[in-house]
C-alpha cells in the first residue's frame, strides 16, 4: 500500500486510527502490528511471510546473542544472523544482476531467476542488522517480546521507504508512548505537507521527465529542464515520503528520526550527505565505515573505506551499474573534497558553494536515473549543447512555460525560506489561523490529483 | 489564535474529513458509468485467492476507490482549477482551453502508427480494390489552426508519409478548406452545418456531379457537451448541435450490418439515449453501415473508409450516389470485409482524421 492512494488515505488510515485510539493501551501494539502486516500484504501478500521469517530469525538470533554474550559463540551467532538477513537481500535484489554480469563477462548462459524484489526489503534488512549489531555491542537491550520486535521492523509508516529507524531510537517508545493533541496535529501537518510534496510537485515533475524521455525535439533548454526537474522530483518524492512517515509516526505517538535537512542548500558534497537520506548515510557510517576503521587509519586505508562505503551505498539503491557508478562518483568526490578541495571551497562565497554542490548533485541524479551509459552521456552532453543540439525548441519552450511555477515552487520549497518566514513571532497568530485551512486545502487538492490520476508509484518503492 | 486552538482545529478537522469521506464512500451507491468522462467506472472487484496472491486485487481496489470516490467530478474540477490557475500548467491531461474552446494535444507525431495505418490502407487496396477509383484525404485536428506556440504534430510529415505510400491515388487536400470555427468548441469533431464546403470539395475532386443548388434545412437539436468537455471538467459553455436535412436525406434509409437494423440518416432515438450526442449522425460508432438513396440519379456507389468524422460528412455526399457504405476498420478486421461487401467498381474514399492516423488503431 502506498500513502498517496485512496485506499490508504480514506479507508486504511481512518479505520486504523479509529481502532488504535479506541482500544486500551495494552492492545495498541497488537492493533499496529496487525495493521502493519495488512499494509504490507495488501500489495505483495506472498512476501509478508518472508518478512515474518526475517523478523523471527532476528528475534531468535537476538536472544541467542544475548544468551551467549561474552562467549566465543556470540560473534559466530551475530555473523550467522547477518548472513541470513543479508543473504535474503542479496538473493532477492542482486542475484539476477550477478548472473547477468557472469553471463556477460564469461559468455555463459545461466538462466536468470526473475524474482520480484520484495517491497521495503532494503529498508527492513538494514533495520534488522542494526538491531542485531546493537544487541551484540550491548548498546540496546535485547527485545524479549516477539510482537514488539515484529512491530519495530514492520511498523507501517516507515516499512517500505524509511526512514531507517534504529531500534535504539524507538526502543522505549515501543512499550511506552504518550499521546497528545499537539503531537497528533504536528503529525497531520507533517503528513499533509509530505503528501503535497509527493502529489503536487514530484508526480507532476515525473510527468515532465516522462515527456522528456520520449521527446524527439530535445534542446539544451530541455536537457536543463530535465536535469533540474529530476533533481527536484527525487527530493520531493523521497523527502515527501519521509515527511509522511514521520507524520504518521507522530500521529501514532512515535518520534522517528529526521531523514532530510534541506540538502539543496548544502555548501559542499560532504555537507550534502549530512542532509540527504540521513538515516541511510548514518547507518553506513556506524555499521560499515567506523568498523572498517573510519578515518582513524592511514590515508590509503581511509580512501579504501570511503570507496567501500560508497560502492555499497550505490548498490543499496539498486542492482544496476548506474547505481554503482553513482555511488563511486560520490565516493571519489568526497575523497577529493576531504583530502584537499574542501579547504579551498570553504573560502568561496556561499552562493558559489551551493551552486557547485547542486551542479555535482544534478549530474549525479542524471547518472542515477539513466538507463545505460549512452543515455547518461547523452543527457550530460545535452546540458552543454555537445552534439549538434539546438539551444531551444518549440517543445522545450512549451514545457518550460508549463512547468515554470511547479519548478519555482520546487526550488523555493527546497530551501528553508518558507519555514523561516512563517516562524516569525510577529505573524504567528495570523499563521495559526491560516495553517489548518492551508493544510486542509493541500489535502483536498492532493486528493483531487490522486483521484484524477491512475498511476502513482513511489520512486523509492522498490528499494 | 493560540497554538493549542490551532492544534485542536487541525486534529479534529482532519479526523472529521477522513472519517466523513470514509462513511460517504461506503454508503454511496456505486455508479456504472461516468457521464462526464464517457466511460465505464470500475466496479468492486471479485475477490479470489488468485487475485489476492498475485497482488492484482490491490490495483483493482484502488481503481475502484478512485472511480467511485464520492464527489469525483467535483474533485476533478478542483484539480483542473488548481492545475490551470495556480500552477499555471498549459495543459491538464493534455487538454487545454483557448478562447472558450477546448483542445487536446495530439503531439508528438507517431510515425510508426501512421506507417502502420497506411500499411493497412495499402493492404485493403491490394486485397479488394483492383477496379476502383481511389481517393484519400486527411482531416486535420483543430490544433492545426492554432498559432505556432502550441504543440502540434508535424502535419507536413504526416501528409508526406501518406502521399509517398499512396502516390498512385488521388489526394484531396482539406487543410486549406477548414478553420477553427468549423469545429465544435467542446469536441474534436467538425460541425456538419459548416462542412458543406468539404462535401463540395470532395465531390468536385472525385469528378462527380454536384448539384450546388440543393438546399438544406438546418435543424437545431439543442446543447452539445462534447467529449473534451467532460475530460477537462472545466466550465465552458455548451455547443449547439445541428444537422442538415432535405427531402433526399429524409427518404434515404440506412442499414447497420452489426445490429441488422434499418434506420434513418439521423438517429434521433440514439440522440436522446446516448451520452455522446454526436451519435445522432448515422448512429455513432459502428463497423459497417450503408446509406441507400432511392432518389439518386446515378447508379454509382461509394465505399467510404472512415472514422467518426465520416458520419457527419457522408450524408452530404449521398445525393450523387445510390449507395454509400461506411466502413470503420477500427471495429472490424479488414481481412473479413469481403464477407459483407461485394467489391466491384465503386468509388472509394479513405477519409481519416489526423487524430486516428496518429494512433495504431486499424484492424
Amino acid at each position: 500500500m502506498i500513502f498517496s492512494s485512496i485506499i490508504f488515505l480514506f479507508y486504511f488510515l481512518p479505520i486504523v486510527m479509529a481502532i488504535y485510539y479506541i482500544v486500551p493501551k495494552k492492545m495498541k501494539n497488537i492493533v499496529l502490528l496487525i495493521s502493519s502486516l495488512i499494509f504490507y500484504a495488501y500489495g505483495e501478500p506472498k512476501y509478508v511471510f518472508l518478512m515474518i521469517f526475517s523478523i523471527t530469525a532476528t528475534y531468535i538470533f537476538g536472544l541467542l546473542i544475548n544468551k551467549y554474550r561474552n562467549t566465543k559463540y556470540a560473534k559466530m551467532i551475530l555473523f550467522s544472523s547477518i548472513f541470513i538477513n543479508l543473504g535474503l537481500l542479496i538473493y532477492f535484489k542482486y542475484f539476477d544482476f550477478i548472473i547477468q554480469n557472469i553471463n556477460l563477462w564469461l559468455s555463459s548462459n545461466i538462466d536468470l531467476l526473475n524474482v520480484l524484489l520484495p517491497i521495503g526489503i532494503s529498508f527492513y534488512t538494514f533495520q534488522t542488522i542494526s538491531y542485531l549489531i546493537d544487541v551484540y555491542k550491548n548498546e540496546v537491550d535485547v527485545q524479549k517480546n516477539f510482537f514488539n520486535l515484529a512491530l519495530y521492523i514492520s511498523l507501517f509508516p516507515q516499512l517500505i521507504a524509511g526512514p531507517i529507524v534504529r531500534y535504539k531510537d524507538i526502543q522505549e517508545q515501543l512499550e511506552n508512548r504518550n499521546y497528545t493533541i499537539e503531537k497528533f496535529a504536528i503529525g497531520i501537518r507533517r503528513f499533509v505537507i509530505g503528501l503535497g510534496k509527493k502529489v503536487l510537485i514530484a508526480n507532476l515533475l515525473g510527468e515532465l521527465i516522462n515527456i522528456f524521455a520520449i521527446s524527439t525535439d530535445k534542446s539544451v533548454i530541455f536537457y536543463w529542464l530535465y536535469a533540474i526537474s529530476g533533481m527536484l522530483q527525487i527530493y520531493f518524492d523521497f523527502s515527501g515520503y519521509s515527511d509522511m512517515a514521520i507524520g504518521l509516526g507522530s500521529m501514532l505517538g512515535f518520534k522517528f528520526p529526521e531523514n532530510f535537512n534541506y540538502p539543496y542548500i548544502a555548501k559542499s558534497i560532504t555537507d550534502f550527505w549530512r542532509r540527504w537520506h540521513i538515516s541511510l548515510s548514518s547507518w553506513f557510517r556506524d555499521y560499515i565505515y567506523i568498523p572498517l576503521g573510519g578515518n582513524r587509519v592511514s590515508s590509503i586505508k581511509n580512501i579504501r573505506n570511503i570507496l567501500i562505503v560508497w560502492l555499497l551505498t550505490g548498490l543499496w539503491h539498486g542492482a544496476a551499474w548506474n547505481f554503482i557508478i553513482w555511488g563511486l562518483y560520490f565516493g571519489i568526490l568526497l575523497i577529493i573534497e576531504k583530502k584537499f578541495l574542501l579547504k579551498y571551497i570553504e573560502k568561496l562565497p556561499n552562493i558559489i558553494r551551493i551552486l557547485y554542490t547542486n551542479f555535482i548533485v544534478m549530474i549525479s541524479f542524471i547518472i542515477f536515473n539513466g538507463n545505460g551509459i549512452n543515455q547518461i552521456l547523452e543527457n550530460v552532453k545535452g546540458l552543454f549543447g555537445i552534439g549538434n543540439i539546438p539551444f531551444t525548441s518549440t517543445e522545450s519552450i512549451y514545457y518550460l512555460k508549463s512547468y515554470f511555477v511547479v519548478i519555482l515552487i520546487g526550488i523555493l520549497g527546497s530551501t528553508p525560506i518558507f519555514k523561516e518566514k512563517l516562524n516569525k513571532e510577529k505573524i504567528r497568530k495570523f499563521i495559526n489561523v491560516l495553517e489548518p485551512l492551508v493544510l486542509m486545502a493541500i489535502f483536498i487538492i492532493s486528493t483531487s490529483y490522486i483521484i484524477d490520476g491512475s498511476f502513482n508509484p513511489f520512486l523509492y518503492f522498490r528499494f | 489564535m493560540k497554538d493549542k486552538t490551532k492544534n485542536i482545529i487541525t486534529t479534529f478537522g482532519f479526523i472529521i474529513v477522513i472519517i466523513t469521506i470514509l462513511i460517504l464512500n461506503i454508503i454511496k451507491p456505486d455508479e456504472t458509468i461516468s457521464k462526464t468522462e464517457r466511460r465505464k467506472l470500475a466496479q468492486f472487484p471479485k475477490i479470489t485467492e488468485k487475485e489476492i496472491l498475485d497482488g492484482n486485487l490491490s490495483d483493482k481496489l484502488e481503481k475502484f476507490a478512485m472511480d467511485q470516490f464520492v464527489g469525483r467530478d467535483t474533485f476533478r474540477k478542483i484539480k483542473y482549477y488548481f492545475n490551470t490557475n495556480i500552477l499555471q500548467q498549459k495543459d491538464t491531461n493534455k487538454l487545454f482551453i483557448k478562447d472558450n474552446s477546448i483542445y487536446k494535444i495530439e503531439y508528438p507525431l507517431n510515425e510508426n502508427a501512421i506507417k502502420k495505418s497506411v500499411q493497412k490502407i495499402e493492404n485493403i487496396i491490394k486485397q479488394y480494390l483492383n477496379n476502383n477509383n481511389i481517393y484519400y484525404s486527411i482531416i486535420p485536428d483543430k490544433n492545426y489552426y492554432l498559432d505556432d506556440e502550441h504543440l502540434k504534430i508535424d502535419y507536413s510529415k504526416l501528409t508526406s508519409i501518406l502521399k509517398n505510400s499512396l502516390n498512385d491515388y488521388h489526394y484531396i487536400d482539406l487543410f486549406p478548406e477548414l478553420s477553427l470555427e468549423d469545429y465544435y468548441r467542446t469536441d474534436l469533431h467538425w460541425k456538419q452545418e459548416n462542412i458543406e464546403k468539404i462535401a463540395k470539395k470532395i465531390s468536385s475532386e472525385m469528378g462527380i456531379q454536384n448539384n450546388s443548388n440543393l438546399m438544406y434545412k438546418k435543424i437545431e437539436l439543442g446543447n452539445f457537451y462534447g467529449t473534451y468537455y467532460g475530460q477537462t471538467s472545466a466550465n465552458i459553455n455548451a455547443d449547439k448541435i445541428n444537422y442538415l436535412t432535405n427531402d433526399i436525406f429524409e427518404n434515404c434509409t440506412t442499414y447497420n450490418y452489426e445490429t441488422k437494423q434499418h434506420g434513418k440518416i439521423y438517429d434521433l432515438e440514439k440522440y436522446k439515449k446516448s451520452i455522446d450526442k454526436y451519435d445522432v449522425f448515422l448512429s455513432g460508432a459502428t463497423p459497417l453501415i450503408s446509406i441507400e438513396n432511392p432518389n439518386s440519379t446515378s447508379d454509382k456507389e461509394l465505399l467510404l473508409f472512415r472514422d467518426s468524422f465520416g458520419s457527419s460528412v457522408a450524408p452530404l455526399l449521398v445525393e450523387n450516389y445510390k449507395k454509400i457504405t461506411l466502413i470503420d476498420i477500427r471495429y472490424i478486421n479488414s481481412k473479413i470485409l469481403s464477407n459483407y461487401i461485394d467489391f466491384e467498381n465503386q468509388d472509394v474514399l479513405f477519409l481519416y482524421s489526423t487524430v486516428v492516423l496518429n494512433q495504431d488503431v486499424f484492424k
